[in-house]
This record gives structure tokens, sequence and C-alpha cells, in this order.
């Protein structure tokens, strides 16, 4: 119980958001003391810090003698940075990239804002942040391979971050304790620091422009990089403190619209801004567009029909057959016996979904109205969708897909989440299922798939699906991936949940029973919400297993960030065979993604206090 | 009053569609039903695709020439799909079991590293795990990979120590113990031991119950079986006599007809559900008589009934292949054990070491120098792979080792130096029983991940099943089959897992109580 | 059987009501243990009957399956003249009419206390938002807790969430309540304010039946009490004649081991 009170987000405006439920603060020992109480407090204790301290600067020693290596080519992916990040996205769209990431980082703002993200921290951290941070770069130019002068600047930054520390330390004396900052002042600060170098720092200009090596080691980074990256600070800042102010007055509205716009987030990314649609305006007006109002104020009217209150059985009968026709349009599309648009299609299953739904909306004008209310919106979105996904795009580029790099990597493993999340939690609730049938064919579906590597699936689906299609149907490449990688991903995340809903007690089902609630009004509104919260540490673990794992495409043939640092850079003329400094790049940029969503889960289970019993 | 003339009547059926274990039992038929008509669907479209485009689904390529050379294994040139399959399969195990062996050990480690008394073992512990478990396994190879690749060449005295660990961009090279000519014989002589042994251990636990002195069972029993061992170092010739009746078992199972087996097949499903209807009455039955059963319980076991003749159905029609594959399959086994104990193909008596050893040698190859047969030689695919998750994994297991002893350490630990105990009884008999029936679940979990994660072996080159089942499949044309082949590898591990797992779990429990 | 004696024991004016849950020989088993055995009972419209009975005596068993927690699977029970079977439209029908307060409260604890009274309203009985929530505030008011609407379950004392339970069965507009043991879980000092507002009910002419440890609530509020041991009905009677000239010998010493 005491965990659904921390769920509460305290929305008072100027209030710093709770640290964790920390133990009291332990008065800090002496540096003496504290090293004889951890270091030396046994001989044997005192073997063990000799042989690890050894082993710890011989593996820094050696990380940092590879890295500063003259023989390193760190060239390599400095230059091929773009296709890292793009692969062969057009330079001169390349602004569609910068708007896709501007909104990705208006959303984050407002919503780091909205739900006023983060911890309080305290002064005294900070300070010791900076002079751990300040020791390791002593220890970093004392170890590396460098020339007197270069050595010399490092130990003077070092001994500047290590003078902030002291500074913030001792300037403050006893009230560095009390002292707290927004732990997303902080990341601001980083940023802010990182994106200020960019204009002061000769990181060096490298690029490929039109097959020729631009390096210039000396030069400011490109205009075309600073310039973009201090915007998108900029309004990250300023969504953030937008958010801020708005919390208190319209909150639980602009929540919900910027949850929406989460879900709705990638899909216009991709199809819609980097894809560029190339509308044809004639054929909107005289096709998509009636078409959308057909189907929307149709189904309305449907809709609104079926919510009659009292309609009893010959609603579920109508919503039945509605269900049967969706299903036929697919059969029949698969046979070839009669053309339909595929948004047709779609929105004919649709309409049957929302129909299953009316029975739960009937009752007075205003609630069967809501229900026509959302069915019109969401037939605005999918039409939108529809259309421009169908229509062709205006970027040249060849081969299969236009995303490559690290915004395949992030396209793969989005998609698949989103894909496989429902899939997953239908999976769950079978295999939980009291009906028999269910639970074997869910159990048998969810340990056949958890039984075989994603590879073996991969290759199935790259290989063998094409096989398995009635002619005439194609698939592309990256389709197949993204369908074989949900149905693998939905198994594990099946297991998750149903770890999440083994653990509602059997009394909230009693007390959904003895309302009167249907069972899909029982799951819905009592047993998943619960079940969910409860699974939100091992859901965020499989997340990131998902993120990690979209590296296996590069074995099938995706140009995702793995394959491109692997076998594309290493094989151009100027870099033949240069892999080490592509890998290690690529780690660190997995490494980073991996990480803090591991340290989120893990701040999430504290406060869930999953961790404890 | 109504209440009488209610009170009498018995219950009455409403209509079908509203019959709650009707509409239940419907539902569930109706969805079985989709599914099983979408695979079929699928299937049968399949088939006319691949008539179509001319490729078949049938295994025979098992028996042909692939034309294919494998990097490693115990037979570069297999003659058959199906022997290049075998090693496939065989250097995957070699992969996993040696991840396993080692990925367990340095877990361990790290997870007791991690909660160390001393700052610095922790930190490193904390930094070890973070960093690798973070990083996706597939980049960690190919920088694995990268690494021993740009290593020196083989060369004859450039070790590090030389003549028994060469390191070079061929691969790591060390000493190698292997099984030799006599190992099945003296096997042999070890289960005898081992049976011998556990009576004695019996024995000794019987006396120390009943006398209360310790007597050391378990010290015991490893010395009836070491003796064994020796005596059987040196007489295990002896078994030799085991061919015979091997090789009988092998005939007689071999002369078994088609139709007999798939009768007993049958017979088995007709009386495993019979078993089961038989047990759900039993539960069931009440002082009352079996009244009680409602519709819900009639489903399930015409349902078991339904499955059971669909079994037969399956054995006697639909597959009947199976049954002379099984039959053909026990008479292989049975033969391979009996030549296991006959003469080696040469024609010699099975009469050297059961276990033999050999130290790396560099043989000239042509121009270059190179790994010749004696020692233990890893590939650089094999240890590319090797080494990153074993790294891999172990990062895994120390969290787990790690979240069970804390799991269980607290009050434990109080409760058990109350008792007295001293601290290494402590360890032996309160604390490691009860965290490693907490870990052993999520380790079994992390074993399986670890043998479904040597298939990323196919990046480097090793020759695992699935880069050898891709070769072979694309060279033959038959992916379909292969796919088979690789599942149902994968789920005869994953299986093997789950119940060594689950006996140990089970044994477990029995300590806890 | 005493039965017929105790049906003889209430008085004429509570005879003359309509039958509001009738049960005929309610046998229910768990494998090889019947919790029922031939349960048969009549309870009356307005009527308060508090069950009594050991631990383990199927007390709670029953009157689960008088709103279909649990199936029986001998004889019938016909709630409002509906009778118990697999026909989904009279479960529907009898789960609306039949409210229930566990011991353990069960509200759902990812709710807001308005949020867990207004839900059945709103889903089940389709009352528009504004309607089912004037009601919850209503509803609250009535317990005494009016100012705890936007509070979390979890944030609420045990008395206090055992009230927000019976304002969540109330919403539901039902004919019968019923209650299963209700202050059992609950500390000494928060029972009565859970037994007052049960009073209230009873004199507001809900129909109820109350499974409890609570003598004092019987013989203060109870219109008959009914005695159940092994999963049978061993007496019926009013308070005045159970709690002072019980019958049958197991009542007795059932009596003389708690009071």
């Amino acid at each position: 119980m005491a965990a659904v009170e921390n769920f509460v987000v305290n929305t008072d405006e100027g209030l710093l958001p709770q640290a964790d439920a920390l133990p009291p603060e332990l008065p800090s020992l002496p540096p003496g003391e504290w090293m004889k109480k951890n270091l030396f407090s046994s001989p044997f204790s005192t073997i063990l810090t000799f042989v690890f301290g050894a082993m710890a600067l011989a593996a820094i020693n050696v990380l940092v003698d590879f890295i500063f290596s003259d023989e390193r080519n760190w060239t390599a992916p400095a230059t091929n940075l773009r296709l890292l990040m793009t692969q062969a996205y057009p330079a001169d769209q390349y602004i569609r990239v910068w708007v896709s990431v501007g909104l990705v980082a208006v959303l984050t703002g407002l919503s780091t804002g909205l739900w006023n993200a983060g911890d309080a921290l305290s002064m005294k951290r900070i300070s010791m942040w900076f002079m751990t941070g300040g020791s390791f770069v002593a220890l970093v130019a004392l170890l590396a391979p460098f020339d007197s002068g270069r050595r010399t600047t490092w130990l003077i930054l070092a001994a500047v971050v290590v003078g902030i520390g002291l500074a913030i330390w001792f300037g403050l004396g006893e009230r560095r304790r009390s002292i707290f900052v927004r732990s997303i002042y902080v990341v601001f600060g980083v940023l802010g620091a990182i994106i200020g170098s960019l204009w002061v720092v000769k990181y060096g200009n490298y690029a490929l422009a039109d097959g020729e090596l631009v390096a210039d080691p000396d030069a400011l980074v490109a205009p075309t990089t600073r310039i973009p990256w201090t915007i998108l600070l900029a309004i990250l800042v300023g969504t953030y403190f937008i958010g801020r102010g708005l919390a208190g007055k319209v909150a639980a509205l602009l929540k919900a619209i910027v949850m929406g716009a989460w879900l709705l987030a990638p899909f216009i990314i991709v199809w819609v801004i980097l894809r560029d649609p190339d509308l044809d305006w004639d054929h909107v007006i005289s096709t998509d567009i009636p078409m959308a109002l057909a189907f929307g104020f149709g189904g309305g009217l449907i809709l609104y029909a079926l919510t009659k209150p009292g309609l009893g059985e010959i609603g579920k009968i109508v919503a039945g057959v509605l269900l049967a026709v969706a299903a036929f349009n697919w059969v029949a599309a698969f046979f070839g016996w009669y053309p339909m648009l595929q948004k047709a299609r779609l929105s004919f299953l649709f309409l049957a979904i929302f129909a299953l739904a009316a029975a739960n909306f009937a009752g007075d004008r205003r609630t069967r109205l809501q229900l026509v209310w959302g069915w019109l919106g969401f037939m605005a979105v999918v039409h939108y969708m529809a259309t421009m996904a169908n229509t062709a795009s205006t970027l040249e580029i060849q081969g299969d897909f236009f995303l490559g790099g690290l915004s395949l990597t992030l396209f793969i493993a989005v998609l698949t989440l989103m894909l496989s999340f429902p899939l997953g939690v239908l999976l769950a609730l079978g295999r939980t299922s009291r009906m028999p049938i269910f639970r074997v064919l869910s159990t048998v579906y969810i340990e056949t798939i958890r039984g075989v590597p994603l590879i073996t699936i991969l290759f199935f689906f790259s290989v063998i699906i094409p096989i398995f299609l009635p002619s005439g149907m194609g698939l592309s490449e990256t389709a197949a991936i993204v369908i074989g990688y949900t149905l693998f991903s939905a198994a594990y995340l099946a297991e998750n949940v149903r770890g999440g809903l083994q653990a509602v007690r059997r009394g909230q089902f009693e007390a959904a029973d003895a309302l009167g609630l249907t069972g899909s009004q029982r799951t819905g509104f009592i047993v998943l919400p619960q079940a969910l919260r409860v699974s939100i540490p091992p859901l965020v673990g499989q997340a990131i297993a998902t993120y990690k794992e979209t590296s296996l495409v590069s074995i099938v043939g995706g140009f995702d960030l793995t394959r491109i640092a692997d076998k594309v850079i290493s094989a151009q003329t100027d870099f033949l065979g240069v892999k080490m400094e592509n890998l290690l790049i690529i780690s660190f940029i997995y490494w980073v993604g991996a990480f803090s969503m591991s340290k989120y889960s893990q701040k999430l289970e504290r406060r869930l206090g999953v961790g404890e019993r | 009053m109504a209440a009488p003339s209610l009170s009498t009547t018995q219950q009455q059926r409403p209509p079908l569609y509203r019959d709650a274990v009707v509409v239940k039992w419907a539902l569930q038929l109706f969805i079985l039903f989709l599914v099983l008509f979408a695979m079929w669907f699928l299937s049968k479209e399949a088939g006319d695709n691949l008539k179509a485009k001319g490729i078949s689904t049938s295994f025979d390529f098992l028996s042909i020439d692939p034309g294919i050379s494998l990097s490693e294994g115990i037979d570069t040139e297999p003659d058959t799909g199906g022997r290049a399959l075998w090693v496939g399969m065989v250097n995957t195990l070699r992969l996993a079991i040696a991840g396993i062996f080692t990925a367990t050990i340095l877990g361990v480690a790290i997870g007791l590293a991690r909660l160390s008394d001393n700052w610095i073992v922790r930190k490193f512990g904390n930094v070890y795990v973070e960093t690798l478990r973070n990083i996706p396994l597939l980049v960690q190879i190919l920088i694995w990979a990268a690494l021993l690749g740009g290593l020196g060449r083989v060369a004859l005295d450039n070790g590090p120590i030389n003549g028994w660990l060469h390191i070079s961009n061929k691969g790591v090279s060390i000493p190698r113990v292997f099984i030799a000519d006599g190992f099945y014989q003296w096997a042999v002589v070890l289960l005898i031991g081992a049976v011998v042994g556990r009576w004695v251990f019996k024995q000794r636990t019987l006396k120390k119950d009943q006398t209360g002195e310790d007597t050391f069972p378990l010290g015991y029993a490893a010395a009836v079986v070491l003796v064994f061992g020796i005596i059987g170092w040196f007489i295990h010739p002896v078994f030799g006599f085991l061919n015979a009746p091997l090789q009988a078992i092998s005939d007689a199972f071999g002369a078994i007809p088609e139709i007999a087996m798939q009768l007993a097949l049958s017979a088995v499903a007709i009386l495993f559900s019979a078993r089961w209807i038989r047990n759900f009455f039993a539960e069931r039955r009440t002082p009352a008589g079996t009244a009680r059963l409602d519709d819900d319980d009639w489903f399930r076991v015409i349902f078991a009934a339904v499955g059971a003749a669909f079994a037969c159905f399956f054995f006697l029609a639909l597959w009947p292949g199976l049954s002379s594959w099984l039959i053909n399959s026990f008479s292989d086994l049975f033969q391979v054990l009996a030549d296991k104990f006959g003469d080696t193909p040469e024609g010699n008596a099975r009469n050297g070491w059961p276990v033999d050893a050999k130290r790396p040698d560099i043989v000239q190859a042509g121009n270059f120098p190179n790994y010749g047969p004696a020692g233990l030689n890893m590939t650089l695919g094999f240890a590319a792979v090797f080494f990153s998750i074993v790294l891999y994994t172990g990062s895994f297991i120390a969290e787990i080792v790690r979240g069970g002893i804390l799991a269980v350490a607290k009050g434990q630990t109080e409760a058990a130096q109350a008792l007295g105990l001293r601290r290494s009884q402590m360890l032996r008999k309160v604390i490691l029983p009860q965290a490693f029936r907490i870990v052993l679940p999520p380790l079994g979990n992390q074993y399986l991940n670890l043998t479904k994660n040597t298939s990323l072996a196919i990046a480097v080159g090793f020759s695992d099943l699935v880069q050898v089942g891709q070769t072979v499949g694309n060279q033959t044309g038959k992916p379909l089959s292969v796919f088979a082949i690789w599942m149902a590898f994968y789920l005869a591990c994953s299986l093997t897992i789950s119940v060594v797992v689950n006996f140990f779990n089970v044994r477990l429990k029995i300590v806890e109580r | 059987m005493s039965i017929s004696d105790a049906t003889t024991a209430v008085s004429d004016e509570l005879a003359a009501r309509d039958d509001m849950i009738v049960c005929t020989g309610v046998d229910k088993w768990y494998g090889d243990f019947q919790a029922l055995k031939g349960v048969t009972a009549t309870i009356k419209e307005q009527e308060v009957v508090v069950v009594l009975g050991p631990s383990g005596s199927g007390k709670s068993t029953w009157i689960r399956c008088v709103n279909r927690l649990e199936q029986h699977q001998g004889g019938t029970i016909v709630v409002d003249g509906v009778e118990l079977t697999n026909d989904v439209r009279n479960i529907e029908k009898i789960r609306s009419e039949v409210g229930m307060v566990f011991q353990q409260f069960n509200l759902f604890p990812h709710l807001t206390v308005l949020d867990n009274i207004t839900l059945a309203p709103k889903w089940v009985k389709k009352q528009p938002k504004d309607v089912a929530e004037e009601n919850a505030r209503k509803l609250l008011d009535r317990v005494g807790i009016p100012e705890q609407a936007d509070k979390y379950p979890g944030q609420l004392s045990g008395g206090q969430q055992q009230r927000v339970a019976i304002a969540r069965s109330l919403a539901m507009e039902p004919r019968v309540m019923l209650f299963d043991e209700p202050t059992s879980a609950l500390d000494p000092e928060m029972i009565k304010e859970v037994l007052d507002v049960m009073k209230e009910l009873a004199q507001q002419g809900m129909t109820m039946v109350v499974v409890t440890h609570e003598m004092g609530f019987a013989r203060e509020v109870a219109d008959r009490i009914i005695f159940m041991e092994a999963g049978e009905i061993v007496e019926v009677g009013t308070p005045e004649h159970f709690f002072t000239n019980p019958t049958e010998d197991r009542t007795k010493l059932f009596l003389s081991q708690i009071l």
C-alpha cells in the first residue's frame, strides 16, 4: 500500500521533488579512519586492497594507452559520425533529422516539467562528484602516453575541476549538506557544458563530402553541428520551464496530451517528418479525405446507435457481424478476391473493435458522444498516418529503408517495444487465464519462443517469411525484422507481465466480481493497472535487452549501428580495416542508453519497494 | 408464499448462448480452431509457394554431401548434411558447457566482490558489472574478435608461456586433457563405484543418526569412488565384454516391426489420457458420489479423451514415419554404445588409458607455422565468443549471486549466531542452502541465455549450429528444414537445463524442510 | 432439525414479508471436504440476519455462494426471484443487486476513494460521471468520511477503508448487502465506527446478511440469528431466543466458549 502513496506526484509549484527515502546520512569519517575501515580493516583486506588497486591501475593504464595511442585512428568514427547516426540520409534534407530530435526534445522538456521529474541533490554530493571527476582526469593524464605539454594541460584541467569541488565543499561549510539542487538542473548544466565546449574547444572538423575526406583536427566543430545542438538545448530547457509553469494549472489534460504525443511521435517522426511523403493533392482530396470522412461519420453513427442503453444482445450481434466483415476483408485480400484499399480494411477492423467496446459506453448522451468523439479522433489519426505512410517518399536513397545507423537501431527498438507490449499483455493474460485452451496455447507459444535464440527467429523472418506470403504480397526486409523481433520480444514481455498478474491479490478479483464488473472491465480497470505497476522494473529490464539486442539485426543484413561500425566504415578506402575505434565508440553509445535506463529502473524499484520484502 | 415452490425446483438450464460454461468453451474452441486454421492455411500456402519455387521441405539433405568445409570441430570435412549439423551441435555444446562452467566461477567471484567490506574490491565489482552488462554481447564479441585478430602470427617460440600457452591471431592453444580409448570401460567401473559409494553413504548416515557420532559419510563415499576409480584405471579392459550384450539390444530394437511401435505409442497416449481421467474422477469423488461434476469438468474430460484419440491418429496415420525413426534411433544409440566397447575402427582392442593429456605443439604447415592437433586449440572465433560470453554472462550471474546472498543474510545470520553455530557451520548449513535456492532459478535462466547466445558466433564465423545450419540451408535450399532442426536442438537444450534446475530445486526444497 | 422450530420463532410480521434469499439444500465441496451440507434458509426483505459459528463452519462460504463468488454444487439459491445458475444474465443481475463487504476491504489501491466508489456505477449501471460522483460524495457523507474523497486507500486507516468499502457497495444501490466478517481485520478502536455505519444501514431497512463475531452487534441489531457449524445450520432464532435460551447443545457449547 505504501508503494501506492509514492505514486502521488506532488505538483505543488516550487516544491523540490522528494529525494528517495534514504537513511539519514551518517556523519562522514575523517579520511584516515575511512581508509582504515574500508581498505585496511584486516591483513587480508590490506592484501586485497593492494592486489585490486594494482589491477585497477593496470586496467586503466591499458585502456588509456589504447585510447590515446598514436596507432589509433579516431578520424574514422569522427569522419563517419553522420553515417553512424543516420547512414545515407541526404545531407540537404538533414534539417528533418534536427526537427525530429527537436520534437523529442520538446516532449522530453514538457514531460520532465509536467511530472516534476528528478531528485534533489545535496551540494555535498555535487562537490564530491567534482573532486572524484577531477582526480580521475588527473589519473588519466598521468597514465596516458602524452607529451609533457598535453599532460600539463590535462593536469591543469584536473586541478580546476578538483578546485571547484573543494571550493563548494569548504565554501559552504556545513551548509553543503542542507543546500539542495534539482538534479535536472545538474543535467542541464552538464549538457550546457558539453554543448558550450563545441563553440570553444577544437575537436576538429571531420566530414565526408562527396566521397572526399575532410579532416581538419585544429578547427572548431562544424557550425551545422554546433548551432542545431545549441538550439536543441535551448528548446529543452525552455519547454521544461513551460512544463513546470503549466504543471499546476491544466495538468491532467496536458499530461494526457503529452502521453498521446509520445505514443504518436515515433510514427510521425519516421513516416511524416523523416520520410517527407510526396503528397498527391488531387488524390488526397478526391479519395483520402472523403474516405476518412465516410468512415469517421458513418462509423460514428453506427457507434452512437450501438451505445443506446438497453440494446442488450443486439449490440453484441451487430459487433460480431462487423468483426466478421472485417476479418473477411483480410481473408479476401489474401486470396485477392476483390480489391480494397488497405486503409479501408484497417478502418473496418477498428470499427469492429470499437463496436465491441460500445456496450461499455451505453448511457446518457454525453457518454455516448464520448465514444463517438474518440472514434472521430482515432480515425483522423489513423487515416492521416495511413495516407502519409502510403505516399511515396521524396527521398532518393538506394537500399531497402531510409534509416540506418543509430536511427535504425532506435527505430527498431522503439517500434518493437510498442508493438510487442500489447501482444505480451495478451499472452500473459492467456497464460494466467482460467480457460485451459487459452492457457495451453499461450504457454506453448511463450515457451517455444523463449527456448529459441533470437538470431534464428530473425533468420526465419528475413529469409523464410517471403516463402509463406501468397504471391503478390511483399514485405520489406526491415518490416520482416520488426515483425520477427516483435513476436520474439512479446514472449519475454509476457513473462514479465505474468509476474505482475500473479502479484494481484485474489481479493481484488472478488471485489470486482462482487461489484458486477464484466470480465473485460475487471481486467482493464482493476487487474492490469495493478499488475503493470508491479512489473515496471522487469519491463524496463526487458526494454534494455531489446535495445541491446537490436545489434543482431546487423547479422541478418540490417544497416544498424553495429553493422556500420563493424563492416561499413572498415571497408572505406580511407579507413581500411579500422574497426576497434568504431566498436569502442558504439559501445559507449549503447552503454549510455542501457546504463541510464537501468539506473532509472533501479530507482523505480527502490521507490516501489520491490527489492525489499 | 412463493418460496416453497421455488425451493423445490431443480437447477434450470439457461439457453445455451447464455450459459457461462458453454460460452466459455465455445470461445476457446473457436480460438483454437482459428489458430489451427491459420497454421494450416499458412503451411499450405508455403507448400504451394515452395513447390512453385522448386524448394522441398524434406530432410533428405541430411544424408547428402553438402559440399562445405567447416572452420573447426570434430570433423571439418563432413560428408553428409547431417554430419555437418552434428559437428555444429557439438561445437555449440562445447562452447555452452565451457561457458557455463567458467561464467559461474567468474560470476560468483564478482558477486562476492560486490559484497566485500573492502572499498576497492567493491568498486571493482561495480564497475565490472555496470560496464559489461550494458554493452550488447554482439559488440563485445566483435571487439574481442578485432582485438585477437590484431595480434601477431603464430611463431615457434613466442608463447606467452612457451609449450603451455600460445596466443596469436590464430587463437589460443593450451594443454589438452581428453577422453582416450579406455574411457567408456572405465566409466562403467566408476558407475559401479558410485552405486557402492551411495550405499556406503547411506550406511554411514544411518550410523550417525543412530549413534550421534561424526561418521563423515561424504568422505567415506568419496573414498569408495576414488578406490574404484584407481582400480578401474588399470583393469578397465575387462569390461570390453559389454560389447556383445549392447549389440544384442541394438539388434533387438532394430527387429521391432513398425506397427508394433505405432501401437505401443498409441497405447501410451491412451494410457496417459485414461490415467488422467481416472485421477480426475478420483479427485472429484466424494462420499456423496460424483454428482458434482459440472459442465466445465465434463469438457475437460472430453478434451483429454479427444487428445488421446488425436495422438493415436497422429501415430498411426498422420506420421507413421515417427515410429520407424524412433526404432532406428534407439537401435543406433545402442549400436554406438556397443562400438565404444568393441574394437576401434583400426581393429585394436581398447586398452589404452581412459584419459590422456597433451601439450600444445606448433607445426610448420606450408610457409607459416600453425597450431598442431595436440593442444586444446581455441580458434579466434571460439576464443572471441567464449571470452565475451563468459564476461557478459558473468556480470549477470554476479548480480544474481549478490541478490541471493543479500536476500538471506540479515535475520538468518542473527538467528544462526543466536543458536551458537560457528561461522563455517552457519555458512554451510544456513546461508548457502537458502541463498542457493533463491539463486538457482535465475541462474538456470542465465545458463539458458548463455546457450542461446552462443548462436551469435555466426558473427565471427565460428562453426556453431546456427552458422553451419545457415550454410547448409543455403547450399541445399532447405531453410525450413534447417529451422526445424534449430528449434528442436535449442528446445532440447532449454528442456535439459530446466529439468536439471528443477531437479535441484526440488532437492533443495526438501533440504529446506 | 431445529429449522422448523426456528421458523416458528420468527414473528408473524416478518413472515408476511416477501422472500429475498431462498436457499434450499445448498451443497458445496472443496475436494473431499464438504463445506456446506444441505443449507436451507430463507431471508426476508428488510431483514437483518447475523450468521454465527466457529471458524471453518462454512459461514463465509455460504454467503459467498449467494453472490456466486463460489459456485454451489447442489441445491438451489434464489435471490429476489432469480435463480443462480450458469446463466450469464442471471449472474449479472444478481451481482448488481447484491452488495458485498469483505474482511480485507479489497479496495482498489490504484484508484482514489472517489474512483473506487464511482467505478461500478459508471461502468455497470452506466450512470453519467457527475451523477455517479454526486452519489459517491453523498455516500461518503453518510459513512462519515466526506473529506477523504481524493485520497488513495493506502492513506486511510482500516476503519475508514472499510467504510469506503461499504460506500462502494451501496453505490450500486443493492437490494441485499452481504458482510463477510467486516470487522475482523480491524484494530479494536476502529470496530465501532464500522459497526455504527452498519447499524444505521439496518435501521434504514436494508436487507443484510452479516457474518461476524461481534456478539453485541448481533444482539442489538439482528432480527434473526443463524448458527452454523461444520457446514450445517444448527439453530435459527431471534437474538433473545438465541442468547438466553438456545435449544441445541452445540449452540450452548459455542456460547459458553465465547461469552
